[in-house]
């Protein structure tokens, strides 16, 4: 079923509004693709299918990515909980585990 | 001139006589209409506004439908504190008094049994949340440049996740059972979608969005069951409403 | 917490079948319901219509949604509920 979803951007008399709404769309997209990275990172390490050394070196580059994203958060006012996509009715883009 | 249809708002038990109720959508007057032994109670309406077209073009209309919602939510809630209702589905417009009455005689039986079955009885809505759990509140000291450090956030994000996990199918195993502990106090129960949190207003996930339809005077024994509900599951948070009209039940079969 | 239904006692005429007096409060009964409930309740018995709304409840505007898609789930759900 496709339906079209959008987010309003309220230009309106705040520029900065416009820029957060922007940034959290953005910033949405990123986190997603973090959270995938990093589960499917988890799984594999699971499986064994990656060696110690990958594994860490897996782990490291996720959790600076984490560290970027905090920053990156509040650097547009947000919080991390922001970037949780709603698609309406249909429940959250990342689910809540 | 205008073309005016009959919008209904409900089927009343109700043989006559004075009914006092506020004005119904777009400010119209609401007037009962007795046939076959049924009380409906109706205003007359312009179609070119709730004719079928312009309905398909207004219901697209937030504003509009916030309106009219509320109008004849105001209407259908004080008749039922009057007198033993069955709500008309939203929307309902004939093209005149012969075709409503025309439509009731033909389905009188069934609104008959149905107007039994939920006359009298109001319905209570309770929506369970989900309380929200800190992520990863341990900001550990792990420096990214430590030597494992790499492995040691793996670990924990693994143990945030199923952490995370089986809390929430422990909340959605206390949702469920506090719905079938609320189902036993209920004549009948009906289950809407959780209401996504842009709808509901607040960021805790709604596990739980029900109907219960009592009996008349049942409302305060439920109520505290409802509490009773809500002390015994300390991760959920609980939202009664009510008293509603039986809206959620007026289209069940018997 | 719940809503406490108030009848409004008072020195309302008597008038014809069906006709309303003017003293009558527009918001009566006294405590507004949501509209997200309310939306439940009424729309749910397939009101069908297609297009889209932008839902502003409590002055915040927020997603664009399908009314469609928002119909469509509550069908949805009713039939896995066996209705």
């Amino acid at each position: 079923m496709t339906h079209p979803i959008r987010r309003r951007l309220d230009a309106g008399d705040d520029p900065q509004a416009a820029e957060r709404g922007l940034a959290s769309l953005v910033l949405t997209i990123v986190e997603l693709l973090r959270e995938l990275m990093e589960r499917q990172a988890l799984r594999r390490v699971e499986e064994g299918t990656v060696t110690d050394e990958q594994a860490e070196r897996l782990g490291c580059t996720l959790m600076r990515l984490d560290e970027r994203m905090n920053e990156l958060v509040e650097e547009f006012g947000l919080e991390r909980e922001d970037l949780n996509l709603d698609l309406g009715p249909l429940g959250t883009l990342l689910p809540k585990e | 001139m205008t073309h005016e249809g009959v919008w209904v708002y409900a089927i009343a038990d109700h043989a006559g006589g004075d009914v006092f109720l506020p004005a119904g959508v777009a400010g119209t007057l609401v007037r009962a209409m007795t046939a076959g032994g049924l009380t409906a109670l109706a205003s007359n309406v312009d179609l070119a506004e709730f004719g079928e077209a312009a309905l398909r073009r207004n219901l697209e209309n937030l504003a509009w439908l916030e309106e009219v919602a509320r109008a004849h939510h105001d209407v259908v809630h004080a008749a039922a504190g009057l007198f033993p209702v069955l709500p008309a589905r939203f929307a309902t417009v004939y093209h005149g008094d012969a075709s409503m009455a025309a439509a009731f005689a033909e389905r009188g039986d069934q609104l008959r049994a149905a107007l039994a079955r939920v006359g009298g009885r109001m319905e209570w809505g309770v929506k369970v949340y989900a309380l929200p759990i800190e992520r990863g509140a341990e900001q550990v000291a792990t420096r990214s440049a430590e030597p494992g450090a790499g492995m040691a956030y793996l670990k924990r994000r693994q143990s945030e996740i199923s952490a995370k996990r089986q809390s929430s199918r422990t909340a959605v195993a206390s949702a469920r059972e506090v719905h079938v502990g609320l189902s036993g106090h209920a004549a009948s129960t009906r289950l809407y979608p959780p209401q996504a949190p842009a709808l509901s207003g607040t960021k805790d996930p709604m596990l739980l969005n029900a109907a219960y339809l009592l009996d008349a005077g049942g409302a305060a024994r439920f109520a505290s069951v409802v509490a009773d509900a809500a002390a015994a599951h300390p991760d959920l948070r609980l939202d009664l409403t009510g008293p509603w009209p039986p809206y959620s039940f007026a289209g069940q079969e018997a | 917490m719940a809503a406490v239904l108030v009848r409004r006692a008072g020195s309302l005429t008597g008038a014809a079948c069906g006709r309303v007096p003017a003293e009558l409060p527009r918001d009566f009964p006294a405590e507004r319901v949501a509209l997200v409930d309310l939306l439940d309740r009424v729309l749910a018995e397939g009101v069908v219509v297609t297009g889209e709304i932008t839902l502003s409840i409590a002055d915040v505007d927020l997603v664009t949604v399908s009314l469609r898609a928002l119909l469509a789930s509550v069908s949805t759900l009713n039939r896995q509920e066996g209705r």
